[in-house]
């Protein structure tokens, strides 16, 4: 059953910025890309390193892999470059009276 | 063949401690050698962002290459040096390392424009002769840059691209702006880095869609300034439906302290495509050589990698691929033979991504003299890659009390319906098998040869026929003196 969880203001999270959250035992990484809010799991599915830490494209929309420079595209989550080869999850974004809100299961 | 009028010469009679002098000759004759240094420019030893910068000035390159370069470096300096694989590590210098050595202007297009004694070097090596009876085209590297390349008429009629990367950076820089480090992005592994910062040279192939490149692709690769670093970088693109062979080799002379050789290589076979990439690396005793090498295939595409180690002080290298799409094959053949003094630390690692693919892992290691050869691999099956098989085989071959052997398979398996087989032997050279052959009138280093050859026959028929010559050639000259 899908849950609404509350992550922050917009205000809080401009362009270029990114969040940690946890829900039950989630870490999911809530990134604004140039405006648009996106959110991921925070594990990266080469080696389940952090992904929140890594470089930030705003322009490609992707976020790079700390450990191993693997890209994923945070609008879907797929990686653009090995050595990942599986996708991370994603999280519907919702903007509530300039709050973020995700949708999780 | 001997016709009648010919007289063959006396076989040589030498002592043992003759033959092993003439193994290290041999090398110095045929490859050790070293040419003046004309050079048009040699960076200073060490690395930095001015070299970094004078690299990608001096190429004038676009600036996303530049910034690039300049973020790998970045990941290089602060990635520690691995520990891992071999404490020969340990003793590489980046500081003592010249990152940047350019011979000529541009890379030319007929071997008369290429410096002459730069011509003279591939000369000596049989460069152009191999060229002209069996090879679709042929690339030359000298030390940083590519000094010559040259491709059939006919396949550049058809499509396909086969130039120097630097070349194609400037001429196709789409196609190279979209694949580039895709395959192994720059902050991948120290090495990996290194390479992105500061790469040069290597080889760029683009098989249009269909087209079956009949005859190999030759990729040369030289070193000749002591303490150099070579960091060539390699791109092959297979269109689905395509073919292609690419055949590397290298050499360098024999100093007495260390060069390094870091290459990145990609391939990219798309849907029914097929890659086959042969490397006979046989770089002196004073080179570090730690390459990435890695490969997609895609629905129905095959990659096979032909890896033979003979040369260098270090050997670091274990060619990967990923099947990313159904019913894709890998396979990789790989031999290495460690003498005295040297470690290949060799394999190989295929991850199967998708359902029904396959896979061969067929590794051989010969050690002798005090070398130590080993065996490193990851096979994986990923969740969902159901009714894929897989069969990997690693031989080690010990040929006396000194020399040692490692295997180190890891194995990760995500799926129940598949099929994975691992076998492993070691083997020495063994009285009985020397004494049967003896018994039978041959003599024992001749046995020797006889086992070894017949212990790596399965991969160097894999070769084209003459790099097959070559490679029990270069096998009969490590033998020499084994046995005593």
């Amino acid at each position: 059953m899908p849950q609404i969880i509350d992550v922050c203001p917009l205000s809080d999270l401009p362009p270029g910025a990114v969040r940690l959250v946890e829900w039950e035992d989630l870490e999911i990484g809530v990134f604004n890309c140039g405006g648009t809010v996106y959110a991921i799991e925070d594990r990266c599915t080469h080696d389940d390193g952090t992904l929140a830490d890594g470089e930030l494209d705003q322009e490609a929309c992707t976020i790079e892999c700390p450990r191993h420079g693997s890209l994923f595209d945070l609008r879907t989550g797929k990686p653009k470059t090995l050595p990942a080869y599986v996708p991370v999850d994603t999280f519907p974004v919702i903007i509530d009276e300039e709050k973020i809100k995700l949708e999780v299961e | 063949m001997a016709t009648p009028e010919t007289v063959l010469p006396e076989p040589e009679v030498l002592t043992e401690n003759e033959q092993l002098g003439k193994i290290n000759s041999d090398y110095t004759e045929r490859y050790g050698f070293h040419d003046a240094e004309n050079y048009l420019y040699k960076a200073p030893k060490g690395l930095t962002r001015q070299t970094v910068e004078m690299i990608s000035d001096f190429k004038s390159e676009p600036e996303w290459m530049r910034e690039f370069r300049l973020k790998a470096l970045d990941h290089f300096l602060a990635r520690k040096q691995p520990t891992w694989g071999s404490p020969m590590l340990a003793e590489v210098d980046y500081d003592n390392i010249r990152y940047f050595v350019r011979a000529s202007e541009t890379p030319s297009r007929s071997w008369d424009d290429v410096p002459e004694d730069v011509k003279r070097t591939f000369d000596r090596l049989g460069i152009p002769e191999a060229e002209r009876k069996f090879l679709s085209g042929v690339g030359a590297q000298y030390e940083s840059e590519v000094v010559y390349h040259q491709v059939h008429k006919d396949l550049e009629a058809q499509g396909v691209i086969f130039t120097d990367m630097d070349t194609a950076l400037r001429e196709h820089e789409d196609l190279v702006r979209k694949y580039f480090a895709t395959i192994i992005p720059p902050n991948d592994n120290k090495l990996a880095a290194l390479n992105s910062a500061v790469w040069s040279g290597g080889s760029f192939v683009y098989v249009p869609e269909g087209v079956h490149v009949e005859m190999p692709l030759q990729a040369y690769f030289r070193i000749n300034t002591e303490n150099m670093g070579q960091f060539e970088r390699t791109l092959i693109i297979a269109e689905p439906g395509s073919y292609v062979h690419y055949v590397e080799g290298c050499t360098a002379p024999t100093y007495s302290s260390d060069s390094l050789h870091s290459a990145v290589v990609e391939l990219i076979a798309q849907p029914g495509a097929r890659i086959r990439y042969t490397t006979v690396q046989n770089w002196s005793m004073n080179v570090f050589n730690l390459v990435t090498k890695r490969a997609v295939a895609y629905e129905d595409a095959t990659v096979e990698w032909v890896d033979c180690n003979l040369g260098s002080k270090l050997t670091m290298k274990y060619p990967s691929i990923y099947l990313l799409g159904e019913r894709a094959h890998g396979e990789v053949l790989s031999i290495a033979f460690a003498g005295a003094g040297q470690h290949q630390d060799a394999g190989a690692k295929i991850v199967h991504a998708a359902p029904n693919t396959t896979s061969n892992i067929f590794a051989k290691s010969i050690s002798k003299d005090g070398g130590r050869g080993s065996y490193r691999g990851l096979l994986e099956v990923a969740k969902g890659a159901h009714g894929s098989k897989s069969k990997v085989v690693c031989d080690a071959l010990l040929l006396d009390e000194h020399s040692r052997s490692d295997t180190y398979p890891t194995i990760r398996i995500g799926e129940n319906d598949v099929d994975v087989g691992h076998e492993a032997t070691v083997s020495k050279v063994g009285e009985d098998q020397l004494f049967y052959l003896r018994s039978h009138g041959i003599p024992e280093e001749e046995a020797s040869k006889l086992i070894v050859n017949g212990f790596i026959e399965p991969i160097t028929k894999e070769l084209p026929m003459e790099y097959a010559v070559e490679m029990n050639r270069l096998i009969e000259l490590q033998m020499e003196g084994s046995i005593g």
